[in-house]
């Protein structure tokens, strides 16, 4: 949708002082505050392969190191392998009559690498039955953890057990760099933790690492032969390969093709979802999807006049309201910093703390969450102030501009309208349904520099109808005012008065 | 300008509404898209066998300023099996055997292609050299690979198009016997 | 799903951010899941920029929050809230980055736990050792800290700007004079032909290097094409003299090699030979071809200058550690993170919260157990 508004002229407040667009807003319906992709909590959701679209567990997931089993991408530049048939002519040439057998090998359709390039086998099979490589050092480190671990929980069992020696409130300095108990013991020449049934079990303990004093040396090659650059790997084809890190061509290896995510994104003061996408990993749709484009008036720059320092510009914008019910805008003058109670309520008390909110929704609906119990309350962000600057003034208008309810079938509707809207001839120029065009004076400031990037803003009051039932009696839908500080970005100086 | 000079062998598939100008030669089995344009500006072009010159694709024989000398008419020889897709611009000195230019891709007249080279899709190649064979030239920054063998024919493809595009296109005349 | 919860709490993120590139990966594995650029793209400019470029802290703070959201909802595949963090830092690392980093993952990304580790002393868990002098070459400077028996000796420590950033300029230098338009050159090509072209040379032709009719012949030399309408050369002598910044002694007497022999001489005059036979490299400068060789006899060499003659030391020893040496610090933190000093020693966001503040080492408030 970004193409759709785009550029940027229009740029709304979020509620943690980010300016982004309409497109790139949440609107909170349990809040009545926008919300951002910077101030939302993100959460995955589920896991796919985006190549073969295929949905994995989030345990099975992390078994097979958030990679998908069946596909590969190309070691050379990256783009996903796809698997051809090789049919084994040339095998079996005196026998005209039997059948090739099918064979598959792996292909890059953008670079033309394939799996025969580094003499992999072709398979019989068409998915799957790749050889992967094991780590060459696998069994030395797995002893080397083992080893650290039980150094650790020798420790801890230690510390536990002389609990009269009360632990330092911080963290020493010795802590930090990791000096642990059996080091300490072995340095003043005690024998690591006799004492320890756990370590008794485990008598093999792996040898120290020991160092040699004759190196590699340089490749003498290198010096004599000249290099074939399409025979050296980049950084980017070995850093894909970590554990081997191939600096010839003929190392590098099919890798699995790493697996995307479909995340739900969660307010973080009242811990309902904003977004929360389909499980499906072909599906485009959302089952929650609280964009600010569906709930809060958008506003377009229609015309303005060239601008002059000092000088009123007369500036028409556009108002559609995206909602089922009415609503009335009011334009308020621009309070840059924290114009409304709930930031200083936020911010009033500690500003470097953030405290923690006990989440409403958890008392109100025990059985739904039940899963999320564990989930901790989320902290809240201080909000902060809008770094953007305003250098032209808005006119305030007296009046109100009412917007009537959105009406897709009005849209085909060519009879004219039928509202009876008494209107401020001053202020509304031209409606049609849903949406109002709305006359402004913008005045640029005195003594700014020719093409100077004009910025002007105000504050967009609406009324918000908030169709959720918050208690059984209410049927009533709430009506709220809602604030949005709005900066248009209007273009550059052309003069001065 | 020289007058046009077409000389097509049997078996090959012009579309009329090919653009060739100059001094051109087309071999047996070779297939000219609608639209494709063949210009022999410096000298006589003569494209081998069975090549595949799809639409909108430009192939220029134009020297370089600096060689520019009027001693003798150098010859644009294309060797065969090579496929020209979509709108690719290649003004090579000498095209060998078995190379692929894909879609959008540009190769200068500085450029000696051999044989089994692959420019890539949107691929541009000016700087003076001589790609070795089996190259594959590839992305946005002209990574350049060696393959390990030269690419697959597209002799599917060909024969698709050897029925289809006289259904639906004038075809020019072979005027020469091979 | 509460067995999957159970499962999830032994993932722990381990992560080395560095100047460069940014290793990222599971405690208890083998290797990171991923080395990535250390870099985020601006949404507000749509170009590229490096976390290291950062401009002020809140500058700062945007670009970590940019960076950790891509590790973790493109790597790490899990939701960061509520779980605990590995951090495997420099013992010089600035104030100002470890502390923002912190406040990112508490604040920002609502860590449970978090345990920055020392990467000198961690790197050297890959080796089961505990006496070592390790030396760590990375994008901005050397570092070289011996650790004696499990304890990072600080007072010791040397650093010199000597790392990737320094070749890559010298590398621009020095192809300036055989090409033109290298100083547009983007630092990724600079690099690459550092990866692909260049290696350390032996002693003995290096001295030729400087001299005016060399007796050798040097390295072949590289047309190295960039992207398809130009080729620079990077002649054999290029190739082979980029390196030699680490190796030359600038104006204080001070290289790569004088730095190892400085760090073993501050330390306790029983551990030098052990430390001179327990030699770690890490960081990814020390992976390119010939640079061990090329270190030990610049080792031997600075023995015979007067102001080592004392340390009385015959051979250096090198270990090699059990991968490669690009992620043997984040190795070292993953053998850490796997064990249960993340529950005894890591910091929570409890105590984050309510201290405000980060321990660190050179602050006497986290250092009063050693003064009693």
């Amino acid at each position: 949708m970004a193409h759709v508004v785009g550029p940027e002229v229009v740029k709304y407040a979020c509620t943690c002082g980010l300016l982004k667009s309409i497109s790139s807003l949440y609107f909170c319906r349990y809040c009545c505050q926008l919300r951002c992709g910077f101030c939302v909590c993100h959460e995955v959701d589920s896991h796919f392969c985006g190549k073969c679209c295929e949905n994995l567990p989030s345990s099975e997931a992390r078994l097979k190191k958030n990679r998908c089993g069946n596909c590969y991408i190309c070691p050379s530049c990256q783009q996903e392998l796809s698997t051809r048939i090789g049919s084994k002519g040339p095998s079996n040439p005196e026998d005209p009559k039997s059948t090739p057998k099918k064979m598959y090998y792996l292909s890059c359709l953008y670079c033309r690498w394939s799996s025969r390039d580094v003499g992999i086998p072709d398979q019989s099979a068409a998915t799957g039955g790749w050889p992967d490589r094991e780590n060459v050092n696998a069994n030395r480190l797995q002893e080397i953890i083992e080893m650290y671990k039980a150094m650790v929980l020798a420790e801890k069992q230690q510390k536990e057990k002389d609990k009269k020696k009360q632990r330092g409130k911080y963290l020493s300095y010795t802590d930090r760099t990791g000096v642990t108990a059996a080091a300490l013991r072995k340095r003043i020449g005690l024998p690591v933790d006799i004492q320890h049934s756990l370590l008794k079990a485990k008598p093999k303990e792996p040898e120290p690492a020991i160092a040699k004093e004759d190196v590699e040396d340089l490749p003498e090659e290198l010096l004599t032969k000249p290099v074939n650059l399409t025979e050296v790997t980049t950084i980017e084809q070995r850093l894909l390969q970590i554990d081997l890190q191939p600096t010839t061509v003929e190392k590098l290896f099919p890798v699995h093709k790493q697996l995307s995510i479909k995340r739900s994104l969660r307010c973080r003061s009242c811990e309902h979802n904003v977004s929360k996408p389909e499980y499906n990993p072909n599906s485009v749709k959302f089952k929650i999807q609280l964009f600010a484009y569906y709930h809060v008036p958008e506003i377009r720059i229609v015309t303005v006049e060239p601008l002059r320092a000092g000088r009123p510009s007369e500036l028409i914008i556009k108002f559609t309201n995206p909602t089922q019910h009415q609503t009335t805008i009011t334009i308020l003058s621009l309070v840059l910093s924290g114009d409304e109670n709930e930031v200083k309520e936020e911010t009033g008390d500690q500003p470097s703390l953030p405290q923690e909110k006990q989440p409403p929704s958890l008392s109100s609906q025990p059985s739904s969450l039940l899963s999320l119990s564990s989930r901790q309350p989320s902290i809240t962000i201080k909000p902060r102030p809008v770094s953007q600057e305003v250098n032209a003034d808005v006119a305030i208008p007296s009046s109100k501009v009412i917007l009537p309810p959105r009406d897709d079938a009005a849209e085909y509707d060519d009879s004219g309208d039928t509202h009876n809207i008494q209107d401020d001839p001053k202020l509304v120029v031209w409606r049609k349904s849903n949406k109002a065009f709305v006359k402004l004076l913008v005045t640029p400031k005195q003594g700014l520099a020719l093409n100077t990037e004009i910025v002007a803003g105000f504050t967009m009051q609406h009324i918000y109808t908030n169709t959720i039932a918050t208690t059984v009696e209410n049927r009533e839908p709430d009506k709220h005012d809602h604030n949005i500080r709005v900066f248009l970005t209007l273009g550059n100086l052309v003069g001065f008065d | 300008m020289s007058r046009n000079s077409i000389k097509i062998l049997q078996g090959a598939l012009v579309c009329e509404e090919s653009k060739l100008r100059g001094d051109i030669t087309i071999g047996t089995g070779t297939i000219i898209h609608p639209s494709a344009t063949i210009l022999a500006e410096a000298g006589p072009i003569i494209i081998g066998d069975c090549c595949l010159i799809e639409e909108q694709v430009k192939i220029i024989h134009r020297l370089p300023f600096d060689q520019q000398d009027k001693e003798n008419t150098p010859v644009l020889i294309i060797g065969s099996h090579n496929v020209f897709e979509v709108d690719c611009h290649v003004e090579a000195p000498k095209i060998g055997n078995y190379n692929v230019f894909e879609s959008k891709s540009f190769v200068g007249n500085k450029v000696t292609v051999t044989n089994g080279c692959i420019i890539g899709a949107g691929c541009k190649v000016t700087q003076e050299q001589i790609l070795k064979e089996n190259v594959i030239i590839y992305g946005h920054d002209c990574h350049m690979r060696e393959g390990l063998d030269r690419p697959g024919l597209q002799t599917l493809q060909m024969e698709t198009l050897s029925k289809m595009l006289p259904n639906y296109h004038h075809i020019r005349k072979p005027n020469k016997k091979n | 799903m509460p067995i999957y919860e159970a499962l999830s709490d032994k993932l722990t993120v381990v992560l080395d951010v560095g100047s460069a590139y940014t290793k990222f990966g599971f405690s208890g594995e083998y290797a990171p899941r991923c080395i990535i650029r250390s870099e985020v793209r601006c949404k507000k400019t749509n170009t590229i920029r490096r976390i290291i470029d950062y401009e002020n802290q809140k500058d700062l703070y945007d670009l970590l929050v940019d960076f950790v959201h891509v590790l973790y909802f493109k790597y790490a595949l899990f939701s960061p809230k509520d779980k605990p963090i590995v951090v495997v830092e420099s013992l010089l690392c600035p104030t100002l980055f470890r502390e923002t980093l912190a406040k990112v993952l508490f604040e920002h990304y609502e860590i449970s736990m978090l345990l920055m580790l020392p990467s000198h002393l961690v790197g050297l868990s890959t080796l089961g050792a505990e006496t070592a002098l390790v030396l760590d070459v990375g994008y901005f400077e050397a570092v070289a800290i011996p650790v004696c028996h499990g304890l990072p000796v600080i007072h010791a420590w040397q650093a010199l700007p000597l790392g990737s950033q320094i070749i890559h300029n010298n590398l621009r230098a020095l192809l300036n004079s055989d090409n033109t338009g290298i100083n547009n050159l983007p630092e990724s090509v600079i690099e690459d032909i550092k990866v692909r072209c260049c290696f350390v040379t032996k002693q003995k032709r290096a001295a030729q290097l400087s001299v005016a009719k060399p007796e050798i012949t040097f390295a072949p030399e590289v047309k190295y094409p960039i992207g398809g309408s130009e080729i620079i050369t990077v002649s054999g002598k290029v190739r082979e003299k980029v390196y030699e910044i680490l190796y030359d002694e600038d104006n204080d007497h001070l290289c790569l090699s004088t730095m190892l022999l400085d760090a073993i001489t501050k330390v306790d005059i029983h551990l030098r030979n052990k430390l001179a036979e327990n030699i770690l490299l890490i960081g990814g400068t020390v992976m390119v071809p010939g640079f061990k060789a090329r270190l030990k006899e610049e080792l031997h060499k600075q023995l015979k200058h007067d102001r080592y003659k004392k340390l009385k030391i015959s051979s250096f020893k090198f270990h090699t550690p059990p991968c490669k040496e690009n992620y043997t610090a984040w190795l070292g933190g993953a053998i850490y993170g796997a064990t249960e000093l993340l529950s005894m020693k890591a910091l929570t966001r409890e105590k984050y919260f309510k201290e405000n503040r980060l321990p660190d080492w050179p602050n006497m408030r986290d250092n009063f157990r050693t003064n009693n």
